[in-house]
């Protein structure tokens, strides 16, 4: 991580800024503003962990996206009175959201470039539009927002079928020794599984999975949240959920079926 | 078509209407879930309710799967109307028990749908089991 560290210099005048922003109350306009001061001035920060993670495989602007997103996650967490800086919160925020894209969207089939560029603004234009709507848009919305024929956009959504189902339990090699942020945010007690009335032989299967599942899991249907209200959540595309709460519930069948039938 | 036995419906209802037969294999499943899909895009329901679908089809096609008789046929039929798509599916099984209520599937369903029923018959020594599962258009205003 000593790449990032030669810039912290650059960052420094941006401190007394997080104080600012925590000390404005939620409803204050200047809110956004300082928050998008804060994002755009750390830039350079999430796209030169975008540019370590380079030449392997994925597109560079993909990567910066990825990143950005992380960044900007990482500057709506970050929390001044903590004590640590910003730096040494967001740098493995940010990493850490760069290695789940390399887990969890490697596309297990060679995919057209063009399909996976149709999957990704499909993806992007649903965020876009959940966002301004307040509500999951329907196709002929996202087709009329990206200026695309409905067909166009059942192929983005299709195309998400077509994605690597690996298991987030499993490492890959590369920068794996950072800490996951997820894991301490989430951290081995759900809080949306607080007070949620196990059916017995459930528990222990639920408590086998990987966090980010076990709390989409419950968002999903023990708190009864939408898919796009937790990609909004979480921080993750609403087709990234779909998929992984499709996984989720598949794991959990065969789990169910083999304690039945031993 | 042309099976004077067959128990497809009637042509004349057929409109709004979709009706698959394959084998009660889960090697089927991607099949019923991809055409679940289509039926709800192109019916322009948001990608919540395409998706919430999409789950639900997977999750009573498991459950009826492993139920069926080996190497019977599952039916599955999707009506189509303006604010709601419908999915029955029904598969052959020796035994009368139905998806228990209490179970996790069954939450899953209920809380991927607006609607759930099930149903048995039976019918020479076998019994018939249907799932019926509703989603409604979401509301946007």
């Amino acid at each position: 991580m000593t790449g990032a560290k030669e810039h912290t210099g650059d960052y420094a005048h941006l401190a007394p800024l997080f104080g600012e922003l925590a000390a404005l109350p939620e409803s204050d306009p200047k809110r956004a503003e300082l928050r998008e001061t804060l994002v755009t001035e750390h830039l350079p920060l999430a796209q030169h962990i975008a540019a370590r993670f380079g030449n392997r495989g994925e597109p560079r602007d993909d990567l910066t996206q990825v990143a950005t997103v992380g960044l900007i996650n990482a500057v709506d967490r970050f929390d001044p009175e903590r004590g640590s800086d910003f730096l040494s919160f967001a740098v493995p925020t940010i990493m850490g959201e760069v290695r789940r894209h390399f887990r969890d969207t490697s596309w297990s089939v060679r995919v057209p470039r063009r399909l996976k560029e149709l999957h990704l603004s499909v993806s992007a234009a649903s965020a876009e539009l959940s966002q301004r709507l307040g509500r999951a848009p329907k196709p002929s919305e996202i087709a009329e927002h990206l200026g695309m024929t409905k067909e166009q956009v059942y192929e983005g959504l299709e195309a998400s079928a077509a994605y690597h189902s690996v298991s987030l339990d499993e490492v890959r090699g590369g920068a794996d020794d950072e800490v996951t942020p997820l894991r301490d945010r989430i951290g081995e007690e759900d809080p949306a599984l607080e007070g949620v009335e196990y059916h017995e032989s459930l528990e222990p299967l639920v408590r086998e999975l990987p966090e980010r599942e076990r709390h989409i899991l419950a968002l999903r249907f023990f708190r009864n949240m939408t898919q796009t209200q937790i990609a909004e959540r979480i921080g993750i595309s609403q087709m990234h959920v779909s998929r992984l709460l499709s996984r989720t519930l598949e794991r959990l069948r065969r789990r169910l079926q083999d304690e039945q039938n031993p | 078509m042309g099976d004077p036995e067959s128990t497809l419906t009637e042509e004349a209802e057929l409109v709004d209407q979709v009706e698959l037969r394959l084998g009660a294999q889960l090697e089927h499943l991607s099949v019923v879930r991809a055409v679940a899909a289509h039926i709800a895009m192109g019916a322009d329901f948001d990608i919540d309710a395409i998706a919430d679908l999409k789950l639900a089809v997977d999750e009573v096609c498991t459950d009826l799967i492993v139920r069926a008789v080996p190497g019977s046929a599952m039916d599955c039929v999707f009506r189509l109307s303006p604010d709601r798509i419908e999915a029955c599916v029904r598969v052959t099984s020796h035994n009368d028990d139905l998806p228990k209520r209490d179970s996790f599937g069954w939450t899953v369903l209920t809380t991927l749908t607006d609607s759930v029923s099930t149903r048995l018959e039976s019918v020479d020594g076998h019994y018939v089991i249907q799932v019926d599962i509703a989603k409604n258009r979401t509301a946007t205003t």
